[in-house]
């Protein structure tokens, strides 16, 4: 008998929402003492499905058939007041983002402790204790002082630790994990799965995860099943599934995955076009009053660019990557150091000088959704530099033809605004607007980490194809050294804004020289097993 | 136009808005109505309303009180919108300018809307209407000064979030100047906080006027509905309608302004996306 | 980092007091005419010797410095001049008729808060119904009323038609009570004007409330409350109320400002004998020292009410160390 047990379940989303339904008929089987994966791109229905299981659905989302079986019992049919009192000690569950799954004006203790009050009759005082117990499991250090800290003096890694403590707290036979590390940096991600895979194994309970990420899954999963628009395309056991998939979107999600090792000829040898020496920024903060200290964002950083490579800039937060990219691009005005373009320093050049010049350097963003105006058509948006400079408007328009056709977007949605568009598309378009000024240095800082793994592996193509095509110098900065294996000759790894290690992308995947970069590598989820996948 | 139908799409807002269209109509078609003028004596003070040529009855020294609630109107109107013109005018310029260049502007700018907020804003006003001498402009002058901090406050914080956004990063990196950034980056994604905000003044700066002319604080030449609440007090046991009529007007008025606030506010900031 | 939060604070609150009495030293002399005939208002201009003492005491004839300094030297020693009218100290005056204002306002307060908070919780418990839609209306209709005509109102309601209550002045005339009985009959003058000055803010606490708590029910933290078990009602009251109390406390603050304009009219209708019929008074008799006289006070007594409320802030919310 099965610990849990879905059948045809089916969850209907609100009158107005995209699609009718998020999960369409739904069956699966998780076993115990074994880890279940759902994997899935976002709006597959993984997420609901473990709220389903949870009690726990959005307003206006409604199951509207199946069946829910925990050790054989129907959770649908169950009570409002016996489901919650199976919520704790049954099962329990944790979340994406710990910071915000934490009551910011409550103490860690006496959250702990309120999980374990509301299903056990005893006072604070012990409850304190276990929690500190449960804390010391959790391999947090300190953990006396913990209990009295709130959610925002603590590191994300500690956050969802203290998340897992509360969640295990009462010992549940099942515990749902809804992506617990997509927010967190790669190796504390690497720590989290390891503790989660430790008790598992340690409290032989059922474990239900939630992922998009295959690495991640390959490394967790006894169990998988993929899911696309609510339903589950394949499922079987993870070797099965990921090493001879039978359904062609699990290959095309498989075969979506950057594997993590470079295969990019090498680029043609040229002069450095860019040369960054001494770059540091910093910052500080405060107002007319208070005065903490600054902080040195990015120290000492020197680099190099040659027409019709990519360097990739690796890091985790607070590397300083992005604030190096925004200082080579002056959207941040650096506090030392110097950017050579052709010669020229345009580290300390006032606006009016570098005007003339930012054409030379254009970016991709991140965010697809803020990086362009929403009250401007796309047409208006990607000729908007091209008519700065005094472009001719008819003749700014029957370029954006073409550089829209180039980057995949058809011309006829000129006309259009951005929230028609797909994040992908959005990304495609944010592209063509840098390329509008045929630039000699494109700047990509993040432009993958918002999209989905089937987009984010045809983004990557475009930006590679574009970069040999126009023979661009492109400084590609990213917190995943999947995606920078993917598309960069060089790699140069950041910690605490210095450089850690620099070099040929193919050298420091085989030989990395420093223990950071060996432990970002060793961090990659799903690395050494990855290589067993098909190539299509 | 797709703004229009969501405006309108609301029944409140529809009420405001033909509210207060024929309130516009009443203040503008006042002076042409009753060519006589509000303060003219016409009969006997305290008539009810429905007496012979008395729509709304007389007032305690027999006044047509028809005709004061129709040049209240005017008043109401004029000062309503002519300080929150000032306001939002000096709102806008320094809240764009604090928000977006940040620094020590943005920090004195800050300290002064504070400052704003904590004193007794409706003391200081009395103070300085006192002070200037009661009048329509001192009315305007000081209504503005007490509530431009509002509305710098709100065009700072849409500023300074926009200023960080991506597209007006984009914008600076393909070359556009700052002015350029500010009125067609920036400004066109600010402006819906800023309309609300403002419909909403209006309606407060005409409860703020008539509180001003109910304590004997208004244009002494010239008829409010504040004032004649405040000039019927003695009345009040004897002829209800003397307070309850102009009463009824602010109310009436300032509630439409919220309406067309309110109907503004989802018209402009659609729940959905997209 | 707390202790530093509140010294700050301080601070703010010394450095408001200062540009208070700045401010009024200015406002004197925005008005046409010397600062002693605006001092003196329209009635002194009889009174030469009057004039003539209102210059000396001024410092007139220095330089503006000087003045300015002279000023602020006799505000810190806590003189605000004398009343022309009463010929009475201004700031002796005000102290008299300052507890009667601060009963007031405070009744209010505690009303707006304690019926607002619940009226709004009630509101979002259940978005969309009946209840929730009428406290929308109530608060609507509140933002649209002038406050000194819904005073007139509800004299002509419960004082004129239904004998509940009195409806001027804040005790019975010549009645003498004593003790208990006083107590009593103060309490019943307070309810008219108390709820008159309370309505708009009940409304408003209404409002934010249950906007605050419709907020943070959609925060991740409200669904791993629900997650561990917990009871609607604890997840409620623990999480959920404490949460939305943060933007209350920092809204009380701001609304002692307009608590007190709001004052200065509903006094006026109720004849209340508080600082805001004094004000009126003084706006009659041009008695511009005793009107400037107001403002300081009530300027300082509000941002020590808003010193309170920042500390109060700092213990409902843990994170005030990060900001400012």
């Amino acid at each position: 008998m099965p610990l849990l047990a879905l059948q045809n379940l089916t969850i209907a989303l609100p009158p107005h929402a995209d699609r009718p339904l998020a999960v369409d008929d739904v069956s699966l089987q998780i076993g115990r003492n074994e880890i279940a994966c759902i994997v899935g791109e976002s709006g597959s229905g993984k997420s609901l499905t473990a709220h389903a299981v949870m009690g726990l659905l959005p307003r206006g989302v409604t199951i509207t058939g199946g069946h829910i079986l925990f050790q054989d019992i129907d959770l649908l049919k169950e009570s409002a007041d016996a489901m919650r009192r199976r919520r704790g000690p049954d099962i329990a569950m944790i979340f994406q983002d710990p910071m915000a799954a934490l009551n910011p004006v409550m103490t860690v203790g006496h959250q702990v402790a309120e999980q374990i009050r509301a299903h056990r009759a005893i006072s604070e005082h012990p409850a304190l204790k276990q929690a500190q117990e449960l804390l010391e499991q959790m391999g947090l250090k300190d953990a006396g002082r913990l209990l009295k800290a709130y959610p925002h003096q603590l590191s994300g890694g500690q956050r969802q630790r203290v998340m897992i403590a509360m969640a295990l707290s009462l010992s549940p036979k099942l515990l749902i994990a809804d992506e617990p590390t997509t927010a967190l940096d790669v190796t504390t991600q690497a720590q989290i799965l390891k503790l989660i895979k430790r008790l598992q194994a340690e409290r032989e309970m059922s474990v239900l995860f939630i992922s998009h990420d295959f690495g991640v899954v390959a490394d967790m999963a006894d169990q998988v099943a993929v899911m696309r628009h609510g339903r589950i395309v394949e499922s079987g056991a993870t070797r099965d599934v990921l090493g001879n998939p039978s359904h062609s979107y699990t290959r095309a999600l498989l075969a979506a995955v950057p594997r993590g090792e470079s295969h990019l000829p090498p680029p043609p040898d040229s002069e450095a076009l860019v040369r960054v020496s001494g770059l540091t920024k910093r910052f500080r903060r405060g107002g007319l009053f208070s005065r903490p200290p600054a902080v040195t964002a990015v120290d000492q950083v020197a680099l190099t660019l040659k027409r019709g490579e990519t360097l990739g800039v690796v890091g985790e937060s607070g590397s300083g990557k992005s604030t190096l990219a925004r200082c080579v691009i002056r959207l941040l005005d650096p506090d030392a150091g110097e950017v050579l373009l052709d010669g020229v320093d345009i580290a300390h050049l006032k606006e009016r000088a570098l005007r003339p010049l930012r054409r030379r350097i254009q970016m991709v963003f991140q965010d697809p959704f803020s990086s362009l105006n929403p009250r401007q058509t796309v047409g208006d948006i990607i000729t908007a530099g091209p008519r700065i400079l005094g472009e001719d408007a008819r003749q700014a328009r029957a370029r954006a033809t073409d550089i829209l056709s180039l980057v995949g977007l058809n011309p006829q949605t000129m006309d259009r605004f951005p929230h028609e568009f797909s994040g992908g598309q959005r990304q495609r378009i944010g592209l063509a607007r840098a390329l509008m000024l045929r630039p000699d240095v494109l700047i990509a800082d993040e432009p993958v980490s918002a999209l989905d793994v089937t987009v984010q592996a045809q983004v990557l193509k475009l930006l590679d194809d574009v970069r040999r095509q126009m023979n661009l110098a492109m400084l590609f900065i990213t917190h995943d050294m999947r995606v920078a294996a993917e598309v960069c000759h060089r790699v140069m790894v950041m910690r605490q804004g210095k450089v850690v290690e620099e070099g040929p992308t193919r050298d420091i995947f085989a030989a990395p020289a420093s223990e950071y970069t060996k432990a970002l590598l060793a961090a990659i989820p799903g690395r050494g097993r990855t290589s067993n996948r098909p190539i299509p | 136009m797709n703004f229009a139908r969501r405006f309108f799409a609301r029944p409140t807002a529809v009420f405001g808005f033909a509210v207060f269209l024929v309130i516009v109509l009443i203040a503008l078609a006042a002076p042409l109505l009753f060519a006589r003028g509000p303060l003219s004596i016409i009969g006997m003070p305290l008539l009810p309303p429905g007496s012979p040529g008395l729509l709304a009855g007389s007032d305690v020294i027999g006044r047509d009180m028809a005709v004061g609630l129709a040049y209240g109107a005017r008043i109401s109107l004029l000062v309503g919108i002519a300080s929150t013109c000032c306001a939002v005018g000096i709102g806008v310029l320094l809240g764009a300018i604090a928000g977006y260049y940040g620094g020590v502007v943005d920090d004195l700018l800050m300290r002064v809307t504070e400052f704003f907020q904590i004193i007794p804003a409706f003391v200081l006003l009395m103070v300085l209407v006192a002070f200037l001498q009661p009048s329509l402009t001192s009315a305007v002058i000081g209504i503005a000064l007490i509530t431009w901090p509002q509305v710098a406050r709100v065009v700072r914080g849409q500023f300074l979030s926009l200023r960080s956004r991506e597209f007006v990063e984009a914008a600076r990196v393909i070359g556009m100047g700052d002015a350029q950034i500010i009125f067609t980056q920036i400004l066109p994604n600010a402006l819906p906080p800023i309309v609300v905000v403002s419909s909403m003044m209006v309606g407060n700066a005409i409860l703020t006027e008539s509180a001003l002319s109910f304590l004997g604080l208004g244009d002494p030449n010239l008829m409010s509905w504040g004032s004649m609440i405040g000039g019927s007090r003695v009345a009040m046991w004897v002829a209800w309608w003397t307070t309850v009529l102009p009463g009824l007007c602010i109310v009436v008025t300032v509630l439409a302004l919220n309406f067309i606030g309110d109907g503004l506010n989802d018209a402009l900031n659609p729940r959905r996306r997209g | 980092m707390k202790f530093s939060y509140i010294a700050m604070r301080l601070v703010k609150t010394v450095l408001v007091t200062v540009a208070v009495v700045l401010l009024s030293f200015f406002l004197i002399r925005l008005a046409p005419g010397d600062a002693a005939t605006v001092m003196a208002g329209q009635t002194g201009y009889g009174d030469e010797a009057y004039m003539q003492s209102l210059r000396a005491e001024y410092g007139l004839d220095q330089p503006m410095p000087v003045q300015l300094w002279r000023y602020v030297e006799k505000v810190a020693q806590g003189d605000l001049g004398i009343s022309y009218v009463r010929r009475q100290p201004v700031a002796e005056i005000i102290l008299e008729r300052l507890p009667n204002t601060l009963l007031l306002d405070a009744f209010a307060l505690l009303v707006a808060a304690a019926g607002g908070i619940w009226l709004g919780g009630m509101a979002a418990r259940h978005p969309g119904s009946a209840g929730d839609s009428a406290v929308t209306v109530l608060a609507m209709l509140f933002y649209a009323v002038p406050q000194f005509w819904l005073g007139m109102m509800m004299v002509l309601v419960f004082a004129g038609w239904l004998h509940l209550l009195p409806p001027f002045g804040i005790e019975t005339m010549g009645a003498d009570f004593t003790g208990l009985a006083r107590l009593g009959d103060v309490a019943q003058h307070m309810i008219l004007p108390g709820m008159t000055l309370a309505l708009y803010f009940l409304a408003s606490y209404a409002r934010l409330t249950r906007a605050a708590m419709i907020d943070v029910a959609d925060q991740d933290f409200v669904k791993t409350a629900r997650a561990k078990g917990l009871t609607e009602r604890q997840v409620a009251r623990r999480h959920i109320l404490r949460n939305a109390l943060i933007p209350l406390v920092t809204y009380a603050g701001l609304q002692a400002s307009i608590l007190v304009g709001g004052s200065v009219l509903v006094e006026n209708v109720f004849s209340w004998p508080g600082i805001g019929t004094l004000a009126f008074q003084a706006v009659q008799a041009r008695d511009n020292p005793l009107l400037l006289g107001i403002f300081i006070i009530t300027a300082i007594l509000v941002s020590l009410f808003n010193l309170l409320t920042d500390i109060a802030y700092s213990v409902v919310d843990p994170r005030v160390e990060l900001g400012q």
